[in-house]
């Protein structure tokens, strides 16, 4: 929506978003709780209403929004099909092609817990949409595996509509969502989170009956002797967010395998001119805040290139991870342009300094990989990291 | 094996709920031997347990009609799997379900593995299979890039078959219910008995029905039927095997079927493409099952499986694993050598067996013709139809048209143009199609549509799925289940607070 309404305001003609569903907003129609907003718009808004918000500025400025329609093919070329039930099948042409298809959920063969197959398994978003948009509860006793942001949140939620919800099963000795989170929807509510152990096994023919649940040593570990069976009809993953991105490999883009999306440039261009990525498809973010800038970001991209308004180039470099630096976006500088990069570390630290090349330094107190930072590079600090390294690579690192 | 006739006067029986023959099971080979016995002018009624065919072992295996080379000459195996490629082929045609066609190497990593892939070499050409050839190394490079170059010995052949098998058992029913035959879901038996003009009572938790004949196909509870008309001698032994399904994002490693020598009945191991696309990793070390609904996988069988896997093909992506599940099969005491046995009962000629071992799916239309000589045999009298219908009703499939056939159901039909499966392009048509064809399960929409069987595995999809299907059957959300009673996704809210 950020992307289409940007789009429109510099001034590009045809702007139209594709979505599969039946209503725009994507997964923010199902976010019913509050706390999106406060940087972009000030205010604590719940999901629907931050959507709605972008939505009425995107129709404000234009873009045309087109729902229930699937993008079934992206050519090379900007070739594409759309499917839908009132126009069926048609193709388009187009100048620029921005993604932003979001994510899907890790799933629990993906995370291969043992056991059998019964019903009662959810990922947590699944969970989210049933409670919230459908009307129904996934089941009476729950138990939550995983701690990403959306079983925090579903843990909360569940136990606000009469639910049991047993516990959250955690597999680090940390959380992997937010901080605050972790306050307001574990603690607030009461909720055990038993951190440092796993899942070993789902039991239950037709549906979930029980599970039984390890404590994990130092090294990762079960622990002989340290399990316990909880008894629920109910089970929520929230293992992890993949980023949906069937489209990217049908273009061809390479994928960073760190952040499960392509690769791209500080204006959000994939390694494909006219191919843009924003988003969630192109890393999982942790505020929409910071979603709705890519998105602008990405439109502004679209728009310099149509227009041959870009910024001015500098020697491309990419940026190499340091120790403890797992993922950065965008991997590679071309433009002069004030940038943000987007970092995640991999495990958590106390105070360390953030050092990109030796031209930026942050100090942060805590570094945890389930907040992202961002880092605001002005244009000029751009040109010096250029000038400053001529191997082309600009390295990035936490100590 | 005992194909002795008995025969006996037919007694005329004219009451109603009374059939000619009477199949107990749905899988591969009850729907085989149904559609069969559906060319004949006969009354004839199958009973099925699961909400809808192929539910059991067939949807757990391997799914790949293979030529004769892993069954002992001479054996029953051997002489029903015999062509069971031609056989398939016209069939999928008729029915207008999917069969592809791929090459099969079986590979040995040392000398045991070795000899018993000289002996399948062996087995193959006694079978009277032709194109069956040792092969070096550097083919194998050549034709695999992706598989280990570790082994020592490796052969070639060419025309094996995959199929879903699950698609098929459904296809086969429908088939022979629109040629008259009766086919009832969820309906377990709970009792068989002979009365005394020889006629058997099949009781069942939906009421009772008579039949002359009484076709046990009940796959792995073949036994306990046995049992319950105080046949005793039936035995069967049951085997866990571990399967794991790769994104079609992997297929693209893999062209050709791989095995590895394993005739051996504890250890049997193979990866290949499956009809749709994937990449299929089974079966590993069997073990045995607590019960015969144990089909849960270990940690162990999955650690193992995969470890088994890369021996084959060693950059097997493990992030690309999208399911795994176990599948039982099993072992009989009337025959030798792991074969089937088809025959009569010990304790009625009326009643006969089909004990079923692997290669089940691949020998089942051989297996249905057999059943039907052994009925003809113990004097059912069959008279062909001469209206049969053998062909099926094609049915669209979105996923595999071209754009303009897409553009055109579109038109005829908008619901083909809202695409409720993303990941299989699966639309909201051939979804309520398969809802009013019968399938009126979540697990019954994915194995005949293949709705949530994509990378996400129905992450997206399966909330609409319950919802067309509470649609067109008419029931609330919280009674659609994912694989029959007991097994319901939602709870409905209660307004007062109370948990419902």
């Amino acid at each position: 929506m950020a992307a289409g309404a940007r789009a429109r305001q510099l001034g590009l003609k045809d702007v139209v978003v594709f979505d599969r569903d039946e209503r725009p907003g994507g997964i923010l129609s199902q976010c019913i709780h509050s706390g999106f907003g406060l940087m972009r718009y000030g205010e604590e808004l719940t999901g629907p209403e931050y959507a709605l918000r972008e939505i009425k500025e995107a129709k404000r400025q234009g873009v045309e929004i087109e729902l229930n329609s699937l993008v079934t093919e992206v050519k090379e070329d900007r070739h594409i099909t759309v499917v839908s039930p009132l126009n069926g099948l048609r193709r388009y042409n187009c100048k620029s092609v921005i993604f932003a298809m979001g994510c899907r959920e890790r799933t629990r063969p993906a995370v291969r817990i043992p056991g059998t197959r019964p019903a009662g398994i959810y990922t947590a978003g699944k969970a989210q949409r049933l409670v919230n948009i459908e009307g129904y509860k996934p089941g009476k006793r729950i138990v939550i595996v995983g701690s990403g942001d959306i079983g925090m949140i579903m843990a909360r939620r569940l136990t606000l509509e009469g639910c049991d919800v047993e516990a959250v099963i955690e597999i680090n000795p940390f959380t992997s969502g937010l901080i605050r989170n972790e306050v307001q929807c574990l603690r607030d509510f009461n909720i055990p989170l038993l951190l440092n152990h796993e899942v070993t096994e789902i039991r239950g023919a037709n549906r979930v009956e029980e599970i039984t649940v390890t404590a994990r040593d130092d090294t990762g570990n079960p622990i002989r002797g340290m399990e316990r069976i909880f008894p629920c009809d109910t089970l929520l993953l929230s293992v992890g967010l993949i980023p949906e991105n069937e489209l990217s490999r049908q273009v061809g883009f390479v994928l960073d395998s760190s952040t499960s999306g392509p690769m791209v440039n500080n204006i959000l261009e994939t390694a494909r001119e006219g191919f843009f990525a924003c988003g969630n498809v192109l890393h999982v973010n942790d505020l929409v805040d910071e979603v709705s800038k890519e998105g602008e970001i990405a439109a502004e991209g679209a728009f310099g290139r149509l227009s041959h308004t870009l910024p001015p180039s500098v020697n491309i470099f990419k940026f190499m991870k340091g120790a403890n630096i797992g993922q950065v976006v965008p991997q590679q500088i071309l433009f002069k342009k004030e940038s943000r990069i987007a970092i995640r570390v991999c495990k958590p630290t106390g105070p360390v300094t953030l050092r990109i090349g030796e031209i930026v330094k942050k100090r942060l107190s805590l570094t945890r990989p389930g907040e992202m930072i961002n880092i605001d590079i002005s244009a000029d600090q751009i040109q010096a990291l250029a000038d400053d390294n001529p191997s082309k690579e600009v390295k990035i690192e936490c100590d | 094996m005992d194909f002795n006739a008995h025969g006996k006067e037919k007694p005329v029986k004219s009451t109603p709920d009374v059939y000619d023959v009477l199949v107990i099971g749905g899988g591969m080979v009850g729907s085989m031997i149904l559609r069969e016995l559906s060319r004949f002018k006969l009354r004839v009624i199958m009973v099925e347990k699961e909400p809808q065919p192929g539910f059991g072992a067939t949807k757990a295996t391997m799914a790949y009609i293979h030529r004769n080379h892993m069954n002992p000459p001479g054996s029953l195996r051997a002489r029903l799997c015999m062509n069971s490629q031609s056989t398939f082929l016209s069939l999928s045609k008729e029915l207008g379900v999917g069969y592809r066609e791929a090459d099969e190497i079986n590979i040995a990593f040392d000398s045991n593995e070795e000899a018993q892939v000289r002996l399948r070499l062996d087995w193959a050409f006694k079978n009277g299979e032709k194109n069956f050839r040792t092969i070096s190394r550097e083919e194998v490079a050549r034709l695999e890039p992706h598989v280990s170059r570790d082994f020592i010995y490796a052969i070639h052949s060419v025309g094996h078959g995959m199929i879903h098998p699950a698609e098929w058992a459904f296809a086969l029913v429908e088939n022979a219910i629109s040629n008259g035959a009766r086919a009832l879901m969820e309906t377990e038996v709970t009792g068989l008995r002979q009365e005394e003009d020889g006629f058997w009572t099949v009781d069942t938790d939906k009421g009772s029905l008579q039949a002359r004949f009484v076709i046990n196909a009940a796959g792995l509870y073949a036994d306990h039927i046995a049992h319950l008309a105080g046949d005793v001698n039936v035995r069967q032994f049951p085997a866990r095997g571990t399967f794991a399904i790769f994104d079609t994002s992997v297929s693209s490693m893999l062209r050709n079927l791989v095995y590895v020598a394993g005739i051996d009945t504890t250890f049997s191991q193979a990866i290949g493409p499956t009809l749709h696309g994937n990449v299929i990793l089974g079966l590993g070390h069997f073990r045995e099952p607590k019960d015969l609904s144990d089909t849960r996988v270990t940690r162990e069988e999955l650690d193992d499986i995969l470890k088994i896997g890369k021996k084959i093909v060693p950059n097997l992506p493990e992030r690309d694993l999208i399911t795994s599940f176990a599948g039982i099969k099993v072992t009989n005491n009337l025959a030798e050598h792991n074969d089937f046995f088809l025959g009569l009962s010990s304790v009625s000629p009326t009643l006969i067996h089909a004990l079923i071992c692997p290669p089940g799916i691949t020998a089942s239309p051989g297996i249905a013709r057999a059943i039907l000589d052994l009925l003809s045999n113990s004097g059912l009298d069959l008279k062909e139809k001469p209206d049969f219908k053998s062909g099926s009703e094609c049915r669209f499939k979105f996923h595999d048209s071209n754009d303009e056939d897409r553009g055109e159901a579109i038109k005829k039909d908008p619901a083909y143009g809202h695409i409720i499966c993303r990941c299989e392009q699966i639309s909201e048509a051939e979804i309520r199609d398969a809802v009013r064809r019968g399938a009126k399960t979540l697990d019954g929409v994915k194995q005949l549509t293949r709705a949530g069987m994509g990378r996400c595995q129905g992450g997206f999809c399966s909330l609409w799925v319950l919802k067309i299907i509470s649609d067109e059957l008419d029931i609330p959300l919280e009674k659609v289940t994912r694989k029959g009673k007991g097994s319901e996704e939602v709870v409905p809210w209660d307004f007062k607070g109370k948990q419902v």
